[in-house]
């Protein structure tokens, strides 16, 4: 009966939604279509909810590090807290999208993410400064390229300078381009031997944890 | 005890630059153009020629998908772009729908951020009846099918929790088949490349997609293959707002982007001089 509920009813339901959802996707089954919008936009509520749940893990997780006052970490957790606290607070009250929460993003998260997104421009200035040498024949490759990268993305250089945009464009169409089209195939045909393994029940990482015998199944 | 000192060379000197030193040079050639624009020339390429001309070719009355899917990092760069676009949607003339939706969480507020500076009124598009947004719709990939088979089904209100009945923009907007055009701000690879398979693959939607700098590689395969119109950086707004004739930050940065770059150029020919420089003088391995 535990095996019947841990295993074989979430795989089945797996199993009977992508179906459906492939189905629709790739053969455009005529009736599907209203069982198809029911399914996304139950995928839209759960990633919601996920949303919450993530909330309440944040929670159990730092009250047990205050609790402990787990060295080097607890005193940043009560500023975690307060801080959702004081956003979800503002949010429930005065609306998400109200003038309040918005000077509230504003002059705190969104300054503070945008300064350290942009404090990588440093440390990898300082890299490049480092790294880029010719030190042997891939490290000169990569350095010609970079540079070719970096000048191109200059817009006086690249005015002074046309040939550039035609070697930037050159290593984009050609040597990125296929590079990348490479690793994408790699990644999609292993995201189908994935897809395979679910459909036919023999992925089950989803599940969670399970026990030996059930692993074994 | 005995501690012998060897003098170090120029060039170990110049291999060994402290961080510190390059951090504030950088820090120099970004405020120069930052405070004293310098005026730099600002080549339009391919990519953001063909998105406008994209924009500037649609019929009158055309829809456009507009998703608001970066964050609050990624707005210094892709922010600029995405107020350029706007300006040359609200100037064109023959009016267009850009209904906008966001698949990040910050996307509303950054969106009333960036309205804020396009000032729709100027060019009398109102709110409701030419341009709209619909919030922000969680799930990803998820939330983009389900808006594509059919948007009422997914959302029923704009952002500020106001009946989407009520809006005019919206009279005839069902599924992605209602859309002549799609546009993707975003700093999120799932964003970019999940469009592709839930839009364009299933509907064959238009589609123009600028990302991160560091994204475009990502990206161009699509481009390539045709599925995406055009993918520009974020970088590239200075061309977008010199196209559209509003010149803003994308300008300003554009300066800053080539002063820093011609720094980096510096450091690397100096870096490469001293480690030669060392290697032959026989102080190195």
């Amino acid at each position: 009966m535990m095996r019947l509920v841990r295993r074989q009813i979430p795989i089945g339901v797996v199993i009977v939604t992508s179906v459906i959802v492939m189905s629709d996707y790739f053969f455009k089954i005529t009736g599907t279509g209203p069982l198809v919008t029911m399914l996304t936009n139950w995928g839209i509520i759960l990633t919601a909810f996920t949303l919450g749940f993530g909330a309440i893990n944040l929670f159990y997780l730092h009250t047990r590090h205050i609790r402990r006052r787990t060295s080097g970490q607890w005193f940043f957790s009560i500023w975690l807290l307060l801080m959702v606290v004081v956003f979800a607070g503002t949010g429930i009250l005065t609306g998400a999208t109200s003038s309040t929460y918005t000077w509230l993003y504003n002059s705190s998260y969104f300054a503070l993410s945008a300064t350290v997104y942009s404090s990588l421009g440093f440390y990898m200035t300082s890299g490049i400064y480092r790294s880029l040498r010719a030190r042997n024949i891939e490290a000169l490759l990569l350095l010609i390229t970079g540079t070719i990268a970096v000048m191109r993305n200059a817009p006086a250089l690249a005015v002074a300078a046309p040939i550039l945009i035609d070697m930037d464009k050159w290593l984009s169409e050609f040597v990125v381009t296929s590079a990348q089209r490479g690793i994408m195939i790699g990644a999609a045909l292993g995201a189908i031997a994935l897809g395979i393994r679910t459909l036919t029940g023999r992925e089950t990482g989803f599940l969670g944890r399970l026990t030996e015998a059930e692993r074994e199944g | 005890m005995t501690t012998t000192t060897q003098k170090k060379s120029i060039w170990d000197r110049l291999e060994a630059v402290p961080r510190e030193a390059l951090y504030a040079l950088l820090l120099i050639f970004f405020i120069i153009p930052m405070v004293n624009p310098i005026g730099f020339p600002v080549p339009i390429s391919d990519e953001v020629r063909r998105w406008y001309n994209t924009i500037d070719a649609l019929p009158s009355g055309s829809a456009i998908m507009i998703d608001f899917g970066y964050s609050g990092g990624g707005e210094p760069e892709l922010g600029p772009m995405a107020v350029a676009v706007y300006h040359h949607i609200f100037s064109r003339k023959a009016g267009l729908k850009a209904i906008c939706m966001s698949t990040s969480i910050e996307g509303p507020l950054l969106w009333d951020k960036a309205m804020a500076e396009v000032n729709p009124s100027r060019y009398g598009a109102n709110y409701g009846k030419d341009y709209i947004h619909i919030g922000y719709i969680s799930g990803g990939e998820i939330a983009m099918a389900s808006i594509g088979k059919d948007l009422r089904a997914a959302v029923s209100t704009d952002y500020k929790g106001v009946s989407l009945d009520t809006f005019s923009i919206m009279q005839g907007i069902a599924n992605a088949g209602s859309f002549q055009l799609l546009i993707c701000y975003t700093t999120g690879g799932d964003q970019s490349e999940g469009w592709v398979r839930q839009w364009y693959t299933p509907y064959k939607t238009p589609y123009l997609c600028s990302v991160l700098a560091m994204m475009v590689p990502t990206m161009l395969p699509y481009q390539k293959a045709g599925q995406i119109i055009s993918v520009t950086s974020g970088a590239q707004a200075g061309q977008m707002e010199v196209l559209v004739k509003v010149p803003a930050r994308g300008i300003k940065s554009a300066d800053v982007i080539t002063m820093t770059h011609l720094l980096v150029v510096g450091f690397i020919v100096l870096g490469n001089i001293a480690y030669y420089a060392k290697k032959f003088s026989g102080g190195s391995k």
